[in-house]
């Protein structure tokens, strides 16, 4: 096996345990900082730009190219705390930009995991208990939408809740277990996006050839209003001969069950290093 | 940043003995999984939290069984294995899974998330598909279950077939406070209460028989406790049913009744759709609960128990519970302190009545 191929076959070692990694974790978008932090840890000598992004120049002069992975998700910041202790909501991000129309009914009786100011806290999102709903007309309720999230930690007062670290602008979003399941297929919420910037990042690790100057770049807000983060990459670190932005075909999109296959992940780390060294 | 992990163990350091000695009981219960017709996993954990000194028998049914003491007049505990889940009803051509509901949920709560099929060789991980269609909040087209195959040979060469069991991973969590998190909380509550007064009663205190019975099939119709209770036939004179009050102490629910609020103590289940105990009993229990110190609530909520197949029988039903939150969802909430208080209760009652 010549070097290539070898540097490749770690590629796909490298991206399978990443995209696990980074699909374990939370990055809603604004709220990215968690995220940037283990990517930059991952890779030696990236850095993080004044807009959150994190970038890693490859190579050296001309032509100048730019490829990038938007690594934010759509999810949840506390809106409100109540003074019996629950917590409601605001969605960032979403609206149009879903593909799957039942997106915030995904919340509804299940764990989800508010990043405090103390650390992570578990709670639930609550849901009408089966007995009661008896003999009450439910099939026609509209589906659930954020404005029906009440977030129970356990706190019975806002003062409990405070003491956890939480407050208004709290991160929120599902609690995330990462699903390995049949031959070599991964699901999560955003597996897609996580294991395109996986693929991305272990691109870069395997070293590849450059032809001129690559910068590798993993945006952050490119789900908010402008997409400030890619934005900004181009316009503090360009002007850029050629830009690439990564993406991975899921199934079950902007469900919690979002799911891609390894062979894909490892067949675009092999096409990245491709590109790098100057192909088309 | 300090993670869930870390959080959790700083709450456990600061539990009392009790709540410590509840959860010690119940986390494994919760991780166990058991949907009704395939309790056995559960079934074993209960065997492996008995006391040393207890000795189990095992019906037709599935039920288990540790009596204790001798005499009449016999008391009955029942408290149930099962979970709310799925059976494989058939693997499609293209080897995804046709299910079957075993007990009332609502389906929704379970589309898009991770699935868990349960064969008799392991346990294979899969999802439960997303609906493309009929965006409604609580009627999703029937649901299926995808294990990453295409084929219905390569299915069932995972060893699923017609009749797997299929749920969805679950855990344990610790909340703020001494309340907890999970799905199964009923009935593992029940069923670690009995435990935790097995675990403490004083067996030289009681006058006469007690029967405590970790029953199969609940959600489906209360189908072992009902051979319990032909088994016995008119030989208890009070059972005592030990399962969920499904309360209203939450935001969505109508507050017009079964509201027990969480962390006030065990409730006495007074009037649901399957049973009405007589008011003299109810009376009775209180004075029980209060000469013992035991924090109790009396209410009425809607829901069936496992007692109320014994009362054809002329034997009273009095069941006891602890108010969940979100019953029958993968969210479901309990205060630890509720379940010492359970606990409390059914070693009373065997103890002094």
């Amino acid at each position: 096996m010549n070097t290539v191929l070898v540097l490749l076959a770690l590629s796909a070692q490298n991206v399978d345990a990443l995209a696990e990694r980074l699909a374990g974790m939370t990055a809603v978008t604004g709220y990215e900082q968690a995220m940037t932090d283990s990517l930059l840890a991952v890779l030696p000598g990236s850095v993080r730009d004044r807009a959150g992004n994190v970038t890693l120049s490859l190579g050296r002069g001309a032509p100048k190219r730019l490829v990038s992975c938007p690594l934010d998700e759509v999810g949840y910041v506390v809106g409100n705390v109540t003074d019996d202790g629950y917590l409601l909501l605001r969605r960032v991000g979403g609206g149009q930009r879903l593909a799957y129309p039942i997106f915030d009914q995904q919340l509804e009786g299940h764990r989800v995991t508010l990043f405090g100011r103390r650390g992570a806290v578990p709670g639930v999102v609550g849901v009408r208990s089966t007995h009661l709903a008896r003999g009450r007309p439910a099939a026609t309720d509209p589906p659930f939408t954020v404005d029906n999230a009440w977030v129970d930690v356990g706190a019975t007062s806002r003062t409990e809740i405070e003491a956890l670290g939480l407050g208004v602008l709290t991160p929120v979003a599902l609690t995330k277990h990462p699903l390995r399941y049949g031959s070599g297929l991964l699901a999560a919420p955003g597996a897609g996006r996580r294991t395109a910037c996986a693929a991305l990042a272990a691109a870069a690790l395997a070293k590849p050839r450059v032809r001129g100057t690559v910068v590798v770049a993993f945006t952050v807000q490119s789900l908010y209003a402008v997409n400030a983060g890619l934005n900004s990459v181009k316009n503090l670190q360009g002007p850029f001969d050629e830009a690439r932005e990564v993406t991975l075909t899921a199934k079950f999109p902007d469900t919690a069950v979002e799911t891609v296959a390894r062979a894909d992940a490892a067949a675009l780390v092999a096409d990245l290093v491709w590109w790098m060294g100057g192909a088309r | 940043m300090i993670p869930v992990v870390a959080l959790t163990a700083l709450l456990v350091v600061q539990d009392t003995s009790r709540i410590a000695d509840a959860q010690s009981v119940l986390a494994p219960l919760i991780e166990s999984y058991g949907v009704s017709g395939s309790e056995a996993p559960v079934r074993e954990t209960v065997k492996r939290l008995l006391p040393a000194w207890a000795e189990t028998e095992t019906d037709t049914a599935g039920n288990l069984w540790v009596r204790v003491g001798q005499g009449d007049p016999v008391v009955v505990f029942v408290a149930h294995l099962d979970e709310i889940g799925f059976q494989v009803d058939s693997i499609l051509d293209d080897g995804t899974l046709r299910l079957r509901s075993r007990g009332g949920f609502f389906p929704s709560l379970f589309e898009a998330k991770a699935a868990l099929v349960h064969t008799g060789r392991a346990d294979v991980p899969g999802i439960f598909l997303p609906r493309d269609t009929g965006f409604t909040r609580r009627a999703p087209p029937p649901l299926r279950v995808s294990v990453g195959t295409t084929t219905r040979a390569a299915t069932a060469a995972l060893g699923i077939a017609a009749g797997s069991s299929i749920t969805m991973p679950k855990q344990y969590v610790r909340l703020a406070g001494t309340r907890a998190t999970g799905r199964s909380f009923d009935d593992r509550v029940g069923s670690a209460s009995l435990l935790l007064a097995l675990r403490h009663l004083d067996r030289a205190k009681l006058k006469h028989q007690v029967i405590f019975i970790w029953s199969t099939r609940e959600e489906i119709g209360l189908e072992g406790a009902a051979a319990a209770a032909r088994q016995l036939g008119t030989t208890p004179r009070r059972v005592h049913a030990i399962d969920t009050f499904v309360s209203a102490d939450a935001p969505l629910e109508l507050p017009n009744f079964a509201v027990a609020p969480i962390g006030r103590g065990a409730v006495a289940r007074a009037l649901d759709n399957s049973s009405i105990t007589p008011p003299a009993y109810v009376d009775t229990l209180t004075q029980l609960a209060r000469a013992r110190g035991i924090a109790l609530q009396i209410g009425t909520t809607n829901g069936g128990n496992d007692g109320s197949v014994f009362t054809p029988y002329g034997v009273v039903d009095l069941p006891l519970g602890w108010p969940l939150r979100y019953s029958h969802s993968p969210a479901e909430l309990i205060d630890l302190k509720d379940v010492v208080s359970l606990a409390d209760l059914v070693r009373a009652i065997a103890e002094d009545w």
